[in-house]
């Protein structure tokens, strides 16, 4: 028998891999959003990035040193939901709701369940969710890109829509399905929604930004296109449709893709793979899902936005969609 | 005119594992250790163990039949060398458990060590003067079974079945699991006795197309025996260049990336008129049927970053893996893991006293660098659900899934997700982020089930 020889199940190799590494390649896709949005709103920017990293890496150690558990700081993933719930609130929200929403995001949406790879619902939505439920009016509180003269005027009490200053695209395009006219001059704001001066949630503006870390993540594999292409689709086929029904009260659907949360969630959000679907098919039908529900809330609901609950709902119904969507094997059923 | 050597064929999942064959490639096979003393298995292969035939302290020759059985699916076992029966014993042995061996201690005069027959195998070789009977049962009685690993004894594959007719032999010389190099020399060194060993299958098992997959890294191999079956005129055997990706070299990823069809979940290949033989074992046939001589040395790669002097070596079944390892001077003190085959299927050993078998192709020595640090601790954290399992497994199926329940002890779930479609690649646990040994809990819940259902002694 031999010394210093260790006897493990096959195989002796693997690749250079780690969930730490996916995590990695998830924030290092998150630095262009996050450069966005020191450009547009500046401090407020990197306080609320930094005010959501620590609570939520200092609440998951909390949760581990009650729970008596190992350290799992080192997986980063504490990391990336701050982040992502950084980039989804309003840049005006207060130091003292970013911690509330970070801390409730790994506590609750997370640890609670069990740790990283237990939790039911994305753990960033989760915070976002309760954010949304306690302090309403924080949450919708939007400010002007720091890039836009402030001195121009202010929404106009008359409903006439002043470009670039008043609140987001998406709060316009309610007006306009009210009023059944406004539409076309919201639909000027694409070029805006793309570059990422306007108005709305910290990372969510800058259309280049999020499809240049979203490409990075498709580049290096490690989300699937399979959930970014189904929610995307469905949402552009669901706004063209009511697009092409009247132009006037219903924006163009590339404005939809634009604006909101749609791209973070697309790319970011969505394709969380702990709170997602396993197999192909699973991602398809969970990212119509995503895409069609964030449509209807927009479009039917009183919220402007609708990603959020899009995508926890669509998160309760995963394991419903695991079941339902088996994989066959390649050489077909048994015959038992 | 330059040949075309970039495969086209493969089969969907898989993944690309370092090949590190160069270690190997170049080594031309050279004759093995002359062993003191040799433990030749009785249970080399798939099927019924063999009853030793010979007794304590008898004198045996090089080539005579030691064990037998009478059953079907079973394979006798022959001497390597001229030597006297020491005992017969039982011996345990990584990858077939415990079982009977003879151990026979070696003459120390007149036991030449067995040359390779690759020399007497010309051009115009006719497999036309053997009946497909005579050939069954030349492979059968030198106990030749599928040397690429699973062992199932040759003759009841070639033997034509009336209930399920062959149509197409596929010759598999892929050799997707990394380092391993025996195959690759074989098909350079000894190209005519392969041909001669495909058109003797062909005619025993009646098949009417031939096809030699070869993966797509091995350029030379692939030329080498176009050119060879060009130059003899066997146009009817076709060399297919597959494209590298591993598990190319399992037998249903290879039928899948030629024919284009699937073997069925818990079949055989049979059943869709397919017979799968590695290129060793069409040498072997060779071999036995126009020599006349059995199974009892075959060709070990002994590779790995912590082996002194890395080669392939022509040894006799027996031969403990120590002594062969000595022979390439010996492990390095970096030695972290010894494999009883590649790094992606093999079976890891700290017992050099277990023997080569006929299945054995390689012995490979890994060092920490070559396991990653992650999985030398076999440190494991939470399944992410990432879904890279699912996208490699070659057999479509849900590892994550399968090895989780079995982690819980939930096999009737484990089951339902046809835990026994698995074929324990290894691609699953290669590529999990979170580094489970997800094809470990597989083949735990493979025996688990199957002592649940009482096929299998606790």
């Amino acid at each position: 028998m031999l010394r210093n020889i260790t006897v493990s199940c096959s195989p002796h190799i693997s690749e250079r891999l780690s969930t730490r590494t996916v995590m990695l390649d998830v924030i290092i896709a998150l630095v262009p959003a996050m450069i966005a949005a020191g450009y547009y709103f500046r401090i407020r920017a990197a306080i609320l990035i930094a005010t959501c990293v620590i609570s939520a890496v200092a609440t998951e150690w909390l949760c581990n040193a009650i729970r008596k558990k190992s350290n799992s700081l080192d997986d980063l993933s504490a990391v990336v939901t701050g982040i992502i719930l950084a980039l989804s609130i309003p840049p005006a929200l207060p130091v003292w709701a970013a911690v509330i929403g970070s801390c409730f995001a790994i506590a609750i949406g997370k640890m609670i369940f069990g740790g990283l790879g237990a939790n039911i619902f994305n753990p960033a939505m989760v915070g976002r969710a309760f954010l949304t439920a306690c302090f309403g009016m924080l949450m919708t509180t939007w400010t002007v890109p720091a890039t836009i003269d402030s001195a121009m005027p202010k929404i106009a009490a008359d409903n006439k829509i002043n470009a670039r200053t008043q609140a987001t695209p998406l709060a316009w395009s309610k007006q306009a399905i009210k009023t059944k006219t406004q539409a076309k001059v919201v639909n000027e704001q694409i070029e805006a929604a793309f570059t990422g001066e306007v108005g709305g949630c910290l990372g969510e503006t800058s259309t280049f930004a999020l499809l240049l870390g979203g490409l990075y993540l498709l580049i290096r594999r490690t989300i699937n296109p399979h959930i970014p292409l189904a929610v995307l689709a469905s949402a552009f086929i669901f706004a063209g449709i009511t697009y092409l029904i009247n132009p006037d009260a219903y924006i163009s659907p590339l404005l939809h893709l634009t604006s909101g949360g749609m791209l973070i969630c697309a790319f970011f959000i969505a394709t969380d793979p702990v709170t997602a679907p396993l197999t192909a098919k699973g991602m398809w039908i969970f990212g119509i899902g995503v895409g069609t529900i964030t449509m209807l809330i927009r479009i039917i609901g009183e919220y402007p936005g609708g990603v959020m609950y899009a995508v926890l709902l669509m998160n309760a119904v995963t394991p419903l969609i695991d079941r339902l969507c088996k994989l066959v094997p390649a050489g077909g059923k048994p015959n038992a | 005119m330059k040949i075309n050597t970039k495969g086209r064929f493969t089969f969907p999942g898989g993944t690309h594992p370092p090949q590190s064959k160069e270690l190997t490639s170049e080594s031309e096979i050279r004759l093995g250790p002359a062993s003191t003393q040799v433990a030749v298995m009785l249970s080399q292969h798939t099927g019924a163990v063999c009853q030793p035939i010979v007794k304590k302290a008898e004198q045996v020759r090089a080539g005579q039949k030691i064990g037998d059985s009478n059953a079907f699916v079973s394979a006798p076992v022959h001497s390597p060398i001229n030597g006297k029966v020491k005992e017969i014993a039982l011996q345990s042995h990584a990858v077939l458990g415990r079982s009977p061996a003879v151990i026979i201690k070696a003459d120390s005069e007149n036991n030449p060590l067995k040359q390779p027959v690759f020399g007497k195998f010309t051009g115009d070789f006719n497999e036309g003067k053997y009946s497909a009977e005579q050939i069954c049962t030349a492979v059968r009685e030198a106990g030749i079974v599928g040397m690429g690993g699973a062992g199932f004894p040759t003759r009841v594959k070639i033997e034509p079945n009336p209930r399920l007719p062959k149509e197409t032999l596929i010759i598999n010389g892929c050799e997707c699991e990394p380092y391993i190099t025996c195959d690759y020399r074989i098909m350079l060194e000894w190209t005519g006795q392969i041909i001669a060993g495909v058109k003797l299958a062909k005619k025993a098992s009646g098949c009417s197309k031939v096809f030699i997959g070869i993966e797509d890294n091995k350029p030379q191999a692939i030329e080498v025996m176009r050119k060879a079956l060009k130059e003899t005129g066997n146009d009817d055997i076709k060399v297919v260049a597959v494209k590298t990706k591993y598990p190319q070299g399992g037998e249903r990823q290879l039928i899948k990336a030629i024919l284009n069809k699937n073997v069925p979940t818990g079949g055989i290949p049979p059943m869709i008129g397919v017979v799968a033989l590695n290129v060793a074992t069409a040498a072997a046939i060779a071999e036995a049927v126009v020599c006349g001589q059995p199974l009892t040395h075959r060709v070990v790669t002994v590779t790995g970053e912590a082996i002194a002097n890395p080669g392939n070596y022509y040894t006799a079944i027996g031969t403990t893996i120590g002594e062969l390892i000595e022979f390439c001077g010996g492990i390095t003190q970096k030695a972290a893991k010894v494999v009883l085959g590649g790094p992606m299927m093999g079976i890891a050993t700290a017992d050099l006293n277990a023997p080569i078998t006929k299945t054995s192709g390689a012995i490979t020595v890994l060092t920490k660098e070559q396991i990653g640090s992650a999985k030398f601790a076999r440190r494991q954290t939470a399944c992410i659900r990432c879904g890279r399992c699912i996208e490699v497994c070659p057999e479509n199926l849900n590892p994550t899934k399968i090895a989780h329940a079995v982690k819980n002890n939930f096999l009737d779930v484990a089951e339902s997700y046809y835990l026994n479609a698995c074929t324990e690649c290894g691609c699953c646990s290669y590529v999990c982020p979170a580094n489970i040994e997800i094809t470990g809990y597989i083949k735990t819940g493979k025996i688990l089930l199957a002592r649940q259902k009482k096929k299998m002694p606790e």
